[in-house]
């Protein structure tokens, strides 16, 4: 079974380069030619996921694992780490400094976005030691009809 | 590269002139679908192409060329009608009105018309669109102006998911069409098969709109005409022109379409953004992508920097067009002078909506989702063994595309530069 891993960096802090990653994540999956509407989903998850790192995590990585069925994302970061997690993913909850709020992030969207548009997210973190977001989503098994394959 | 593919690859109205290429890389690093190669010293189109036009404007010899109907008069109708966009009259100086513009068209087509008069309707529709899925809590934002057919093409190929953002009104210059066929036929004035509707217009890829348009069942013009081909016709006579008609309609609203932000100058207040530039356009179609920006609520982009006053077919240099606009701008006023309550009757009705949606998608080889898997691990394995200078020697754009060419099939390891002198190097 063909399987397809890619690892990205994502640096902390670095609002310039902020959503690259996400755009090659994309590129990734559309070169690969995964249905738009979930090229979409993942694209939002990716680019939440890694809008976090930049504002809370420290340095971190995201790595894509995609499969015929199933595509994983995995965000890991070194940084602050959540303190309690299902606040975080109450909508509009924000620890989000006043400075990352003056850039227009930060408005505590981005955990419950990802909760509703991945089909499975996992939480791991710990205060002080950084964070682990796993998030699955299904393929529907591509634009070919190769379902299931 | 497979028959089947071959045949399969949509068409476009830019073509290289084998005569004059001289095979640089050029036009193949400007082009933002990566379509062209250069193959045997000669720049060939094998992509996606969008008929966008940055690789005419940066051939320095001219051997990129867009495709129009042209000033053949055997190609044109008996009877040849033209409706001209506004970007035509920011390409003279400060004596050249519009009207003048116009009359000097018309000392060589039957008959001119000032395309600009239906763009306040158009706005007038765009915004009660813009009101109507407002009122409805509408989830699609941004919409996306469906005014250049560029910017369509590019959704349609690379951002298929924000096909549903594009507003679904008929563009001004199609309306204007229609509504000049209809007086035209409809009251006999002419029969059908003995006129010509031609766009004069700044634009590479009116052509590809004209021939295969994506909203509508059929365009409603015959072809169409660069402004640069038309330049000349109005240099010879303007200077001779009478003016006892007014051919000029249009206020400052309309000719203010020529500018990125003139679209939107015409609706009333809302969270509007204008974006211009292949780059910029990009970009921003990413962030939609991403599910950013969903607290605008219309954005209007143009392909062309600085707007159709940039297009690949105008004369003038667009900053100087810029000038001239914004002065024919302020000369004619902004006041918008069409009625409300009959174009919400005609919105009401649909007369303004679009007759279908048909995007083109890519032709791709017809993979499996597993193979192509496959393909892109073993892309990006490719990649890790190249050099990275993306010098594009190779004939392949970068060195990213020319790992798919040599995985494709298309291409061949040896015409990497880089790797042919390393290797060079542990012979001697």
């Amino acid at each position: 079974m063909p399987q397809l891993t890619r690892n990205f960096s994502i640096k902390a802090r670095d609002f310039v380069r902020a959503g690259e990653v996400s755009i090659q994540v994309q590129g990734v999956l559309k070169a690969i030619g995964f249905p738009a509407e979930v090229i979409r989903r993942i694209a939002i998850c990716a680019y939440e996921s890694e809008m976090n790192v930049v504002m809370h995590g420290g340095d971190g990585e995201l790595r894509l694992k995609v499969d015929t069925g199933s595509i994983d994302v995995e965000v890991e970061d070194y940084g602050e780490g959540i303190e309690n997690i299902e606040l975080a993913l109450q909508e509009g909850y924000s620890t989000a400094s006043t400075e990352d709020r003056e850039r227009g992030f930060g408005a505590g969207m981005g955990l419950p976005n990802i909760k509703k548009n991945a089909d499975s997210l996992d939480i791991h973190s710990k205060k002080g030691e950084g964070t682990c977001l796993k998030m699955s989503f299904m393929t529907g098994g591509g634009n070919d009809g190769s379902r299931g394959k | 590269m497979m028959a089947a593919e071959e045949n399969n690859r949509p068409f476009h109205y830019v073509q290289v002139v084998e005569e004059k290429c001289n095979g640089c890389v050029l036009c193949m690093k400007a082009c933002p679908t990566s379509a062209i190669r250069v193959r045997k010293e000669k720049a060939r189109i094998e992509g996606v192409c969008i008929d966008c036009g940055e690789c005419l404007r940066v051939c320095p010899r001219d051997a990129m060329r867009a495709v129009t109907t042209g000033m053949d008069l055997a190609n044109l109708s008996r009877f040849t009608i033209l409706s001209v966009s506004p970007v035509l009259y920011a390409q003279f100086g400060p004596e050249a009105t519009p009207n003048r513009i116009l009359l000097a068209l018309r000392k060589v087509f039957k008959f001119v018309y000032d395309q600009a008069f239906t763009h306040e309707l158009y706005s007038a529709a765009a915004e009660l669109y813009i009101q109507k899925c407002r009122e409805e809590k509408r989830d699609v934002w941004p919409l996306i102006s469906p005014v250049c057919p560029v910017v369509n093409r590019l959704i349609a190929y690379r951002f298929p998911s924000l096909l549903d953002h594009i507003l679904p009104i008929i563009t001004p210059r199609e309306l204007a069409a229609r509504e000049l066929r209809k007086r035209l036929y409809c009251e006999k004035v002419f029969r059908l098969e003995d006129f010509g509707l031609y766009h004069v217009t700044p634009c590479s890829a009116k052509m590809i709109e004209v021939k295969e348009p994506m909203f509508l069942k059929n365009s409603y013009f015959d072809g169409i005409l660069g402004i640069s081909e038309v330049f000349n016709v109005v240099n010879k006579y303007i200077a001779e022109v009478e003016e006892e008609i007014i051919l000029h309609q249009s206020s400052g609203v309309g000719i203010a379409w020529g500018l990125c932000g003139g679209e939107m100058a015409g609706f009333g207040h809302g969270n509007f953004l204008a974006v211009s530039g292949m780059q910029e356009t990009i970009r921003y179609l990413e962030k939609i992508e991403m599910g950013l920006l969903r607290d605008i609520e219309f954005i209007e982009f143009r392909s062309c920097s600085e707007g159709c006053i940039g297009g690949p077919l105008t004369v003038a240099d667009k900053y100087q067009a810029k000038t001239t606009v914004e002065r024919l701008t302020r000369k004619y006023g902004i006041e918008k002078r069409v009625n409300t309550s009959s174009i919400k009757k005609a919105f009401d009705e649909g007369w303004f909506f679009i007759e279908k949606k048909s995007a083109p998608s890519a032709p791709r080889k017809r993979l499996s989702i597993s193979e192509a898997i496959e393909r892109q691990d073993q892309i990006e394995k490719v990649l890790q063994t190249l050099p990275q200078k993306e010098c594009g020697a190779c004939g392949s754009p970068d060195c990213r595309t020319f790992a798919e060419d040599v995985v494709d099939g298309n291409s061949s390891m040896r015409e990497c530069v880089y790797l042919r002198m390393a290797k060079k190097g542990e012979c001697k």
